[in-house]
């Protein structure tokens, strides 16, 4: 029943992103509510998000595939099968919100090799093919070699990439709030915790009670995201305290647009109440710790904490002036310091979302994700 | 010492500058610019002389002249602050570009590849000074109204807007709705495809408080390199090592 349910949804998403994508095409960036100074959105913010959940995925898959650990017998497909579908959800949503997206093939050919951007292209780009041809082999020929020897290769890759992406904001000495060492430390935190947390919601709500190893995966997973959310507020302790006690203005009033501006609900409600504190709180319990439908839905809440905790990143510091005064220098289009995405940004979201969720659904239902698997 | 913002119309002195400058190979200058804050009245002529130099669509804005003010009634004062691209010598945004689509020509003076661009915005988001905004590929007679044989409207009234600029020497039109610079980052130049002609930069000429200066700091005779060298002169956020081109007077 939810499975189907998820399908509907999922398409029903897809429709409405059919209209943003025809938007999108026809007008270009127009009627998209970012501009010139809030310059990246919530397609940036997406991108993250998708990008994170697969290198955590990816990881997730290597306790199958690589380490063998046996209570994580048969997870390596679906993880891998939930990387690809989120890492192509992340692509397109970056993709889309290029200013010339036929150019992209520059990037590969004409690339700057000392752009942290470019190097995370690349990066991101070979880890989509090394998940692909891994779930491939796992599929095909689990016991080969080069299986082995790829996922080795990935786990640091997937360390690299998720890393990138904190490296591509740490380095902008101009945006105080991205500027801290923490950045590309926390991003492979995030991104392991949200890849665990798109693991409990794909083995939670779609696995096949049948699994006599899906009740002990499900509690290594949601012990695992109680750690991880401890360990994620106390990366959000440390930075917004440091900030708030440096007191460099430009930082301080990033933090307080988080926690007070127009996104607090945001801050509060999805990412700290629903994506945080409930979760972990549920999670912990023995019982629904190990039951599919509350350690599935546990998970969706945290990857909506998620999505919010990525907004929230990448907003907030574009929403402080470089310059005090620029606010009312010059007046047009795309020049303000306030963000809401639009209607069509929104509907571009909820299409690659639907797409994602579709994608995920039609391959557990049509390639062979789970293995049949003995049990010791 | 004579003052020489006193001696001779400053304009007419900057125009034997630049004549010398570019009688220099390229890599020999040093373009500047330097902008008197106590003679700039808040007129804004600078912003929309930029505007009409490069056709610049709305939400495109190379020189905005930024305004403050300070004290109650009656004890009131305003300051202005006039924010070309302080062309830096250090400049953060280049480095950041994935396709080398932006960087400091032979001049010193950083540019944007208009047909290397892919419109990724790391570079806006890089520069300290948000001296980088976004085409989003506007135009001015956005939604004109259009009857047939009642109201010209929108294809009669966006012909300026359409034809082309000569930013880089190069002529852009707005002919559709994803050509370049439609799609790109875009920012003050200097004017190079003025100076290329002999010209100063469009804000340097129409300032008519004469408080914008542009010539060449290699050139020790020149306007620019006297003024640079007084005391009261600053740089914008000098502590984050980006060692703009942009002087101010203050």
């Amino acid at each position: 029943m939810l499975k189907r349910i998820a399908y509907v949804v999922s398409i029903l998403a897809l429709l409405a992103g059919a209209w943003g994508l025809y938007d999108r095409l026809v007008n270009g960036h127009q009627n998209a509510a970012y501009g010139s100074y809030v310059v990246w959105g919530l397609w940036v913010a997406m991108y993250l998000f998708f990008a994170g959940i697969a290198a955590g995925a990816f990881m997730i898959a290597t306790l199958d595939l690589l380490f063998g650990i046996r209570v994580m017998r048969g997870i390596g497909r679906l993880a891998l099968w939930v990387a690809l579908v989120s890492l192509a959800a992340a692509l397109l949503s970056i993709w889309l919100d290029l200013g010339h997206m036929m150019r992209i093939w520059k990037v590969y050919l004409q690339g700057s090799i000392g752009s942290v951007m470019a190097q995370m292209v690349w990066g991101y780009t070979a880890f989509g093919l090394l998940t692909l041809v891994c779930l491939i082999l796992a599929i095909a020929r689990p016991a080969a070699r080069l299986l082995r020897v790829l996922m080795i290769i990935g786990l640091p890759l997937s360390l690299f990439i998720s890393g990138a992406v904190g490296a591509l904001l740490g380095v902008e000495a101009s945006r105080m709030f991205w500027h801290i060492g923490l950045l590309p430390v926390q991003f492979p935190v995030f991104s392991l915790a949200s890849g665990t947390a798109a693991m409990l919601v794909a083995v939670g709500l779609f696995g096949s009670r049948q699994d006599p190893l899906r009740s002990e995966q499900l509690r290594l997973l949601s012990l695992a995201t109680v750690v991880l959310t401890i360990v994620k507020l106390y990366f959000l302790w440390a930075d917004f305290s440091q900030s708030m006690y440096g007191n460099v203005p430009q930082n301080v009033k990033a933090v307080e647009a988080v926690m007070y501006g127009q996104y607090w609900w945001a801050f509060w409600i999805l990412q700290l109440l629903l994506g945080s504190f409930v979760p972990a709180v549920v999670l912990a319990l023995p019982g629904p710790g190990r039951n599919g439908h509350w350690a599935g839905w546990m998970g969706v809440l945290v990857l909506v904490g998620f999505a919010a905790a990525r907004a929230n990143i990448v907003f907030p510091a574009l929403t402080v002036p470089e310059l005090e005064a620029l606010t009312t220098a010059f007046t047009g289009p795309h020049l303000t310091f306030e963000y809401f995405p639009s209607l069509m940004e929104w509907a571009v979201t909820a299409g690659i979302t639907g797409m994602a969720i579709l994608a995920f659904l039609i391959g557990s239902d049509l390639l062979p994700l789970r293995a049949k698997m003995e049990v010791a | 010492m004579p003052d020489p913002l006193q001696t001779k119309d400053i304009l007419l002195r900057m125009q034997d500058d630049l004549r010398r400058a570019l009688e220099k190979p390229p890599q020999q200058r040093r373009w500047v610019m330097v902008i008197d804050l106590r003679r700039c009245i808040g007129c804004h002529a600078c912003t929309v002389a930029c505007v009409a130099e490069n056709k610049l669509p709305p939400g495109v804005v190379y020189r905005p002249v930024l305004e403050e003010e300070f004290g109650s009634y009656p004890k009131v004062t305003r300051r202005f602050l006039p924010r070309p691209c302080l062309q830096c010598d250090n400049p953060p945004c280049t480095p950041v570009c994935p396709v080398h689509a932006t960087y400091r020509d032979e001049n010193g003076v950083v540019i944007v590849d208009y047909e290397q661009c892919i419109g990724c915005r790391y570079c806006i988001t890089a520069c300290p000074y948000a001296a980088r905004t976004f085409d989003f590929g506007r135009t001015y007679t956005d939604g004109t109204a259009e009857a047939e044989g009642l109201i010209l409207g929108r294809s009669r009234a966006d012909d300026y807007e359409r034809a082309a600029n000569f930013e880089y020497g190069v002529p852009h039109a707005r002919i559709g709705s994803e050509e370049s610079p439609i799609g790109n980052v875009r920012k003050c130049h200097f004017c190079l495809h003025r100076l290329a002609a002999g010209i100063l930069p469009a804000c340097t000429t129409t300032c008519i408080g004469r408080a914008t200066l542009f010539g060449d700091a290699n050139d020790p005779d020149s306007l620019v390199t006297e003024m640079i060298a007084r005391p009261n002169v600053i740089r914008l956020k000098e502590e984050l090592g980006t060692q703009p081109r942009v002087y101010y007077l203050v």
